[in-house]
C-alpha cells in the first residue's frame, strides 16, 4: 500500500514539474520577448508533432534511425556478452583481449566516421558499424567485471554435479553475470541513441537527426523541436524497455541505483 | 597484441589496396610533418578549448548537484525526477536547438558538451553521497562534528570513488561529443579537420587527425587515472 502511494506521489511531482516547464515555456513564446522562430510556442510544437504522425514519411524517417540504432545495438550485445565471458572465464583470452579493451576504450570512435564511410559506403552500413563499435565498449567492460566476480562455490557444485563445461557456462555464468550485462545494455542503448543522431546529422538523407538538421536549415524551428520532443522519447521509451526486460529476466535481484525511487 | 594488429596493417599495405587505407609508417611519417608544419597543432588547440571548458564547466555543476541532492531531500525531490527521467534523451538533440539560442559559435558546443557531461557525473554523484555509511555520519556527529564538516570530511570522501568513475564517463562522452559537434559545423578543431580532409580526398591528413583523436582521448583519460590515484590514495588504486 505505501510502496504504491509513494510510487504515485512521485509520479504526480514527475507530471507537475513537466507541466511547469512546459508552462514556462508557453509563457516564453506567448512574451514576445523572443521571435516564434526561437522560441514557438507549444502549440505550434503540437501541430508540428501531429503533422509528423500523420505522415507516412516521417514514420519511416522514425523507423531508419530505430533500425540502424537496435541493429547496431544488438549486434554489439551478442558479440560483446560472448566476448566479456569469454574474456572473465578464460584466462588466455583475457590475457590477450584484456590490454586491447582497455587501452583503446577512452579512444572516441566517431572518429573513424570518415574511414567507415570510405570502407561502407554513406549508407546505413557505416552508421551500424560505428554503433556496433561504440556499443560493444561498454557491453565487453560491464561482462568482463561481471563474470569475474561468479560466486566460486556455485561453479564447483555445478561442476561436482557433472555439469559440462558448456553447461556451467550458460545455466551458472550467464545468469550470474546478467545483472551486469544489463547494467552494460543500459550504458550502451543511450549510446546507440546518441550515435544515431550524430551520424545522420552529419551525412545521410534519412532518418530522425537528419530531419531535424534539416528542419533547422530551412527555419522550421517548431518542426525540429516537434522532431526533437520524438527523439527524446524514444530515448526514453527504449530505456524503459530494457529496465523491463531486465526486470522480467533478473527477477531475483531487485535494481537499486538509477530509477531507485 | 597492438603491435601485432600494427605489424600485421603495415604488412598488408604492401600488396593491393585502395588508396584511402595508409600504412602505419606513412602516418606516423604524416602525423610528425604535420606537427612540425603547424598544420595540426591550431586545430588541437580548438578543440581542447572547447572540450576543456564544457567538461568543466558541466562535470563542475554535476557534481556539486549530485552530491548535495545525495544529502538534501528538498533538492532531491525537486531534482531527481528531472534528472532520471531526460537521462536517456540523446543529449546531442539539443545541438540544433542551443545552436538557435546562441549562436553557431564555440558557445553552443560547450554547452552541449557540458549538458552531456552534467548527467554521468549528477547521477554518480548522487549515488556516492547516498551510499555514505551511517555509521561514519553518526560517529561523527557523536564527536561533535557541525554539518558542514560532516559533509566535507565524511560525506565527499566516501562519494569520491564513484565521483571519479562519473568523471571518466563525462570525459569520453565530451569527446564524443566535441567531435561530432565539430563535424557537424565548425571552421577549426580536429572534428573540422578530418571532415575537410576526408571530403578533399587528403587521406593523409584525416589519419593525422584520426591520431591526434586518439591521443587526446587516451591521454586525458590517462591523466584522469593519474588524478584519481593521488586524491583516491587510500583506495586500492583500480584501472
Amino acid at each position: 500500500m505505501s510502496a504504491w502511494w509513494l510510487g504515485l506521489a512521485s509520479g504526480f511531482r514527475r507530471v507537475a514539474l513537466l507541466a511547469l516547464g512546459v508552462a514556462v515555456w508557453e509563457a516564453a513564446a506567448r512574451s514576445g520577448l523572443w521571435s516564434p522562430l526561437i522560441v514557438p510556442s507549444i502549440t505550434r510544437i503540437g501541430q508540428e508533432l501531429w503533422w509528423l504522425a500523420s505522415r507516412p514519411e516521417s514514420l519511416i524517417e522514425a523507423w531508419a534511425s530505430i533500425q540502424r540504432a537496435l541493429g547496431g545495438f544488438a549486434l554489439a550485445a551478442v558479440v560483446g556478452v560472448a566476448l566479456g565471458v569469454l574474456m572473465g572465464r578464460s584466462a588466455l583470452a583475457g590475457s590477450v583481449l584484456g590490454p586491447v579493451f582497455s587501452s583503446t576504450y577512452p579512444i572516441p570512435k566517431i572518429a573513424l566516421f570518415p574511414v567507415f564511410i570510405y570502407l561502407f559506403g554513406i549508407g546505413s552500413l557505416s552508421k551500424v558499424v560505428l554503433i556496433f563499435l561504440e556499443c560493444l565498449y561498454p557491453i565487453v567492460v560491464t561482462t568482463h567485471a561481471g563474470s569475474r566476480t561468479v560466486n566460486r562455490v556455485l561453479l564447483w557444485s555445478a561442476a561436482n554435479m557433472g555439469v559440462s563445461r558448456a553447461g556451467i557456462l550458460w545455466r551458472v555464468v550467464v545468469p550470474a553475470t546478467a545483472p551486469f550485462i544489463f547494467a552494460g545494455f543500459r550504458i550502451a542503448l543511450p549510446i546507440a541513441m546518441i550515435v544515431v543522431i550524430i551520424t545522420e546529422m552529419i551525412s545521410s538523407a534519412d532518418g530522425l537527426g537528419y530531419l531535424a538538421m534539416y528542419s533547422l536549415a530551412s527555419f522550421k524551428t517548431d518542426r525540429m523541436l516537434a522532431v526533437v520532443v520524438v527523439i527524446a522519447c524514444l530515448g526514453v521509451a527504449l530505456d524503459r524497455l530494457v529496465v523491463r526486460l531486465r526486470d522480467r529476466l533478473v527477477f531475483w535481484e531487485r535494481l537499486e541505483s538509477y530509477y531507485a525511487e | 597484441m597492438l603491435a601485432a594488429v600494427l605489424v600485421l596493417w603495415e604488412f598488408a599495405t604492401w600488396f593491393e589496396h585502395p588508396e584511402f587505407i595508409l600504412s602505419p609508417s606513412e602516418i606516423a611519417r604524416h602525423f610528425v610533418e604535420a606537427v612540425w608544419s603547424g598544420e595540426l597543432l591550431p586545430h588541437v588547440g580548438a578543440s581542447l578549448g572547447r572540450a576543456l571548458p564544457g567538461f568543466a564547466l558541466g562535470s563542475l555543476i554535476g557534481v556539486v548537484l549530485g552530491l548535495l541532492a545525495g544529502v538534501a531531500r528538498s533538492l532531491d525531490q525537486l531534482l531527481s525526477p528531472v534528472v532520471f527521467l531526460t537521462y536517456p534523451v540523446p543529449k546531442i538533440v539539443f545541438l540544433p536547438i542551443v545552436m538557435l539560442w546562441v549562436g553557431i559559435g564555440d558557445v553552443s558546443k560547450i554547452l552541449v558538451i557540458a549538458l552531456a557531461c552534467f548527467y554521468p557525473c549528477f547521477i554518480n554523484a548522487y549515488y556516492g553521497a547516498r551510499g555514505t555509511s551511517r555509521i561514519m555520519v553518526w560517529s561523527g556527529l557523536n564527536m561533535g562534528a557541525r554539518q558542514g564538516q560532516i559533509f566535507r570530511k565524511v560525506v565527499v570522501p566516501g562519494a569520491l570513488p564513484l565521483v571519479f568513475a562519473g568523471l571518466r564517463v563525462a570525459l569520453a562522452l565530451s569527446f564524443i561529443l566535441l567531435f561530432s559537434t565539430e563535424m557537424i559545423n565548425a571552421r577549426s578543431g580536429l572534428g573540422f579537420l578530418i571532415r575537410q580532409s576526408e571530403s578533399s580526398l587528403r587521406f593523409d591528413l584525416m589519419y593525422v587527425g584520426i591520431v591526434a583523436v586518439a591521443v587526446l582521448g587516451y591521454a586525458s583519460d590517462q591523466l584522469l587515472l593519474v588524478i584519481r590515484r593521488r586524491v583516491l590514495a587510500w583506495q586500492e588504486a583500480g584501472r
